[in-house]
């Protein structure tokens, strides 16, 4: 871990691995650090907010081999009739079916989020749905479409332009307002997809 | 009922945001410039995070029933058809059909309209809020003009760039070339990027210095995205992003050392 200057009230840390990222944004969350006003994991690192007050000697490393602390669980009901459903197969060699299979499959966490407020990076994708982002993005990807691209899934939480494959539709809300939190996957979210 | 005739240039309803949300991908949101905010809302006699108008000049609203409001932010020419004039800083009542115009801006990017009570949106229409119990200011506020000096901090990414480049942000004038709610473009001295390749997006604060591979820096303001993928190469004290924001295209803002 490296700690990186981010003016007098944050504090970057960037790790080696994503899996570093969030135990230590997990277990910097958990403690409830004095002063501390937000954690956001990202892909390599863990921006910490503060009102000026904290004392960085706190954001210690948590020890790799403490898992993760488990999340709430969120079952995501999702019509798989994605547009790209049969591309994405062709990708992988393997038939709609066996896309949907593995998919729901899996137990996934999320990561981080970005892009949009309430869209989580989700991990933990079977290694044979891995394929990359699509050539052209698209300028509309409707609200609920469920997506996946490189090593990651999603939900898109509202229309937005978007590179990922689409595999399906959910109904679940990513996002509501006067909920806390608002978003539906925050990171450490375990996250299950339930085909309908 | 307040009625919006014209939303004019950016215009819309800010109040003072919600931190903590960057984690769920959400950065703060509300006002750009905050002092103003908070400024505004005091003189009518409110809570300093109320919901205003901010506007870069062309907002027209009409009321339909007596209703205080204060201007403050920018200096932008403001005229009232059917009440009295409302002077920049200064808590005034305009009594029911009366419409205020905040015209083009003079000074500063951005102006706020506090009402008495608060801008309350119910759906289609503008409402000023429950009256606060507080009372409003007896004396007009006292506008500075706001300073082009501005302190940075070295942000994570100083090291993307070579050895002079915080000399460079610091030693000649950037010039404001666009200003939204995202951010502020400037353009100055050149620079240079040692470290290429793509950085994977990361957590940005407001006041963030992204350089984006054309070399311009642009200063995030309230309504920046929570990540972000450009380096940053330096970070606005907290205390003077309102400076920044406040910077219309064609200032010349001058970074100094925090």
């Amino acid at each position: 871990m490296r700690l990186l200057p981010y003016g007098p009230r944050a504090v970057l840390a960037e790790f080696s691995d994503l899996a570093e990222v969030m135990s230590a944004a997990a277990a910097w969350r958990l403690a409830q650090l004095p002063g501390v006003v937000d954690v956001v994991p990202a892909a390599a690192t863990v921006l910490v907010v503060h009102d000026g007050s904290l004392d960085t000697a706190l954001l210690t490393e948590p020890s790799t081999s403490m898992a993760p602390p488990g999340g709430e669980l969120v079952v995501v009901p999702v019509r798989y009739d994605g547009e790209d459903l049969a591309e994405i197969a062709a990708a992988c060699h393997m038939s709609v079916d066996d896309v949907i299979a593995l998919h729901s499959g899996t137990e996934y966490t999320s990561a981080f989020c970005g892009f949009i407020a309430g869209f989580g990076y989700l991990v933990g994708l079977d290694e044979r749905l891995v394929i990359p982002r699509r050539a052209t993005p698209r300028t509309r990807v409707p609200a609920g479409s469920v997506a996946l691209a490189s090593t990651f899934t999603g939900v898109y939480p509202v229309e937005s332009p978007g590179g990922w494959s689409l595999l399906g539709h959910t109904d679940l809300a990513m996002w509501v307002e006067h909920r806390d939190p608002p978003a539906t996957l925050p990171p450490g979210t375990r996250v299950r997809f339930q085909p309908t | 009922m307040i009625h919006v005739d014209s939303w004019g240039v950016a215009g819309s309803v800010q109040d003072a945001g919600r931190p903590g949300r960057a984690w769920l991908g959400a950065g703060r949101g509300g006002a750009v410039d905050l002092p103003s905010l908070a400024l505004a809302n005091r003189l009518v006699g409110n809570g300093e995070s109320f919901a205003a108008f901010e506007t870069s000049g062309g907002l027209t609203i009409s009321l339909t029933k007596p209703t205080m409001v204060a201007v403050t932010g920018g200096v932008a020419h403001v005229t009232v058809e059917g009440g009295p004039p409302v002077g920049w800083g200064m808590p005034v009542v305009l009594p029911a059909g009366a419409t205020m115009r905040v015209g083009r801006m003079l000074l500063g990017a951005r102006v706020y309209v506090a009402v008495r009570g608060g801008v309350v949106n119910r759906g289609d229409a503008m409402h000023a809020g429950p009256d606060p119990q507080t009372g409003a200011a007896t004396q007009p506020a006292a506008r500075r003009e706001p300073s082009t000096n501005v302190r940075i901090w070295p942000g994570p990414r100083l090291d993307w760039f070579d050895g002079d480049a915080l000399l460079t942000l610091t030693s000649k004038p950037f010039l404001v070339t666009d200003t939204s709610r995202v951010g502020t473009r400037l353009r100055g001295g050149a620079l240079h990027r040692v470290r290429h390749g793509e950085l994977p997006s990361e957590g940005m604060v407001e006041g963030a210095m992204q350089v984006p591979p054309d070399g311009n820096p642009i200063v995030m303001l309230a309504g920046y995205p929570a990540t972000g993928g450009y380096p940053v190469i330096a970070v606005v004290d907290p205390v003077d992003v309102h400076l920044v924001a406040q910077a219309p295209v064609g200032t010349e803002l001058h970074f100094l050392p925090a």
